[in-house]
């Protein structure tokens, strides 16, 4: 019943970004995928949404190939966040989420569609929105309507590519800590593509660490958080410290930025 | 779950009663109501039937609604034809109402090619003519026309052949050139935009070395009218509309999710987008084509169209398709009853005419937009 992914390569033309990752999401559980920019978190959220199809591997929920399944088979197990999205057309909130029901509706939504998407306008408070145009709302209810629209898709494994990015503070933590929610109670299996590491460390089971295409640590949070790996992959001396079983990683702000230890080749 | 509750839901409330007045936002939810869409379609059917019937009558020869109604009947279902009746009968049947269905048929067919094209490329100033259609047509006319030494009228075979071949032609080239290079839909307008300035300076060429008659020739069928309708040109036009309309709206729920979405989540929804893509331009491009081919190019109906439709009815392309055809058909109707009465009796072409009362309307759509947010 996981999430497992094999394998799996992927290039743009002669640029390589991902090398062969491996990768296990139970259902329940959060995972955060970490990395600094270009460390293919993004692409590999892709993949597994089939935005994006990878040179080599594969990709299976419970035992079932999500890869060669027909498009519409997969989009009903697996929902995909964007960064963000504009629409540019006039559409409502509800309109909006009813997209989240595209691979489960004939012709026209039904009664069930409709529950579907007002229970996931609920879930993500946005019931007195619900009428409202997108351009109207700020991006902090944008961003909740992109993860209601995902819900309602009823996935078995929800994705999110840095949803928190573009949040101020209380979104980021309210965006994290529903998806756990989601995770914990639907057992959905959810990964995510995010920056904040401290943020990852609270709110998600896991926590997978990619550097240049290839995962560098993989586990609880306080586990795989290491200051030499964590200095390493970004090119900045960090200090990780332990506190009653949480993990909390700082920047060491005294060492200059070009002292660092170099990039390891082989990683 | 809770946790996260009360405090968006506190700045729900502080939003819900500031950010717009009550009166928009109650229309918005009616309008959400599927009731309400159900509503529209009929009554903009309706109406639709109701300004065919009247536009029929309009004009010197002093026909009725009932008239116009009593030739339908006879026309379709055949009768005994009065006397006095048959002058009444042979202007409607044989000029007005072919008239009056080319027109309407010629809109439908152009706006629901604009809200495809619209949606599929993400963009709500693209239009039916965005990738080099009508500058194509155009240019394969004026050389059917050059050729024959002028001596085929605008309405030969041969014109409209020319025509409708140059479009499909360019089409694909624009299509195959895309998708070879898988490239965004960006460069697709822009490679339109290229296409769109070589042929019309192609099409100037042939202008400049045509004589008098030919010369004049070439720029009556670039006007775009349905002028001299024939009952041959209705079907063809209403026939290729009333068959692609219902694959098109088989993939409404599809062209939602590609032009509200996005390509990437549209995928993750389990479709098919490049797929999808090609075959509803290719759909969009035939459509717009063959109308074309028989009216010439009349601009702006594929434009503003799908904008006044979606005012009413909002984007979901379930309702906005078919919606969307009414609006277009009427447009170019009410514009060529328009055209036939204001200078009577000389008659305007619609081209001229639907591109006076669509700009006005299309400025208005833009700046009335942007005041909204």
């Amino acid at each position: 019943m996981s999430l497992v992914v094999e394998g799996v390569r992927f290039g743009y033309r002669k640029h390589q970004v991902l090398f062969g990752i491996d990768l296990t999401v139970r259902p329940g559980s959060f995972c955060a995928l970490l990395g600094p920019n270009g460390s293919g978190k993004s692409t590999l959220t892709k993949i597994i949404a089939r935005v994006l199809s990878p040179a080599a591997g594969s990709v299976s929920y419970d035992g079932r190939d999500l890869l060669g399944l027909p498009r519409r088979q997969h989009a009903k197990v697996v929902s995909y966040v964007p960064q963000s999205s504009e629409a540019p057309f006039e559409l409502t909130v509800r309109e909006a989420v009813l997209l989240g029901r595209t691979p489960h509706i004939g012709l026209r939504p039904g009664r069930r569609d409709w529950e579907q998407v007002d229970a996931a306008i609920e879930r993500l408070s946005l019931s007195d929105l619900r009428h409202r145009r997108l351009s109207e709302l700020s991006g902090g209810q944008a961003q909740r309507v992109l993860i209601a629209r995902a819900l309602a898709q009823e996935p078995r494994v929800l994705l999110l590519d840095e949803p928190t990015s573009a949040l101020d503070l209380r979104y980021q933590i309210e965006t994290l800590r529903l998806v756990r929610a989601v995770t914990r109670d639907q057992g959905v299996a959810a990964l995510i593509a995010i920056h904040d590491l401290n943020h990852a460390a609270r709110f998600c089971d896991q926590a997978v660490l990619l550097h240049s295409g290839r995962i560098v640590a993989d586990g609880a949070p306080h586990e795989a958080y290491d200051a030499e790996v964590l200095g390493q992959v970004y090119g900045l001396e960090v200090d990780v410290e332990h506190r009653d079983g949480a993990v909390e990683v700082r920047p060491r702000l005294d060492a200059t930025i070009g002292s660092v230890p170099a990039a390891p080749s082989n990683a | 779950m809770t946790d996260a509750n009360p405090v968006a839901s506190s700045e729900n409330a502080v939003n819900a009663g500031a950010a717009t007045n009550a009166g928009t936002l109650s229309w918005q939810r009616f309008r959400d109501n599927g009731t309400f869409r159900g509503i529209a379609l009929v009554a903009g059917a309706a109406v639709s039937i109701l300004t065919i019937s009247w536009c029929v009558t309009v004009g010197t020869a002093g026909a009725s609604v009932a008239d116009v109604w009593h030739s339908v009947r006879l026309l379709v279902f055949g009768g005994v034809l009065e006397r006095d009746f048959q002058q009444m009968y042979s202007i409607i049947t044989s000029l007005r109402l072919p008239r009056a269905l080319l027109a309407f048929a010629a809109g439908a067919a152009l706006s629901l090619a604009g809200v495809v094209m619209q949606g599929l490329l993400r963009n709500p100033l693209v239009s039916p003519f965005t990738l080099g259609v009508s500058p194509a047509a155009a240019f394969g006319a004026s050389l059917a026309i050059l050729l024959t030494g002028g001596a085929a009228g605008s309405a030969s075979w041969l014109v409209i052949g020319s025509a409708l071949g140059t479009a499909l032609l360019v089409s694909a080239l624009v299509l195959g050139l895309s998708s070879a290079k898988a490239m965004a839909t960006g460069t697709l307008l822009l490679l339109g935009v290229a296409l769109t300035q070589l042929f019309e300076a192609m099409t100037s060429a042939l202008q400049y070395v045509a004589n008098e008659n030919t010369l004049q020739a070439i720029v009556r069928w670039t006007f775009g009218s349905v002028n001299d309708a024939a009952w041959y040109e209705v079907q063809i036009v209403g026939l290729v509309t009333v068959v692609l309309f219902p694959v098109l709206l088989w993939f409404a729920k599809d062209l939602n999710a590609v032009a509200f979405a996005g390509d990437d989540a549209a995928k993750s929804l389990g479709i098919n987008v490049p797929v999808l893509r090609v075959g509803l331009i290719v759909l969009a491009v035939l459509l717009a084509s063959v109308t074309v081919s028989f009216c010439g190019v009349i601009g702006f109906v594929g434009l503003v169209g799908p904008h006044i439709a979606r005012l009413v009815i909002g984007a979901d392309h379930r309702y906005l398709l078919p919606f969307g055809a009414l609006t277009g058909g009427l447009l170019l109707l009410l514009a060529d009853t328009i055209g036939r009465t204001i200078l009577a009796p000389s008659v305007v072409p619609v081209g001229i005419v639907v591109a006076f009362v669509g700009a006005p309307i299309f400025i208005n759509l833009i700046l009335t937009r942007r005041a909204a947010r």
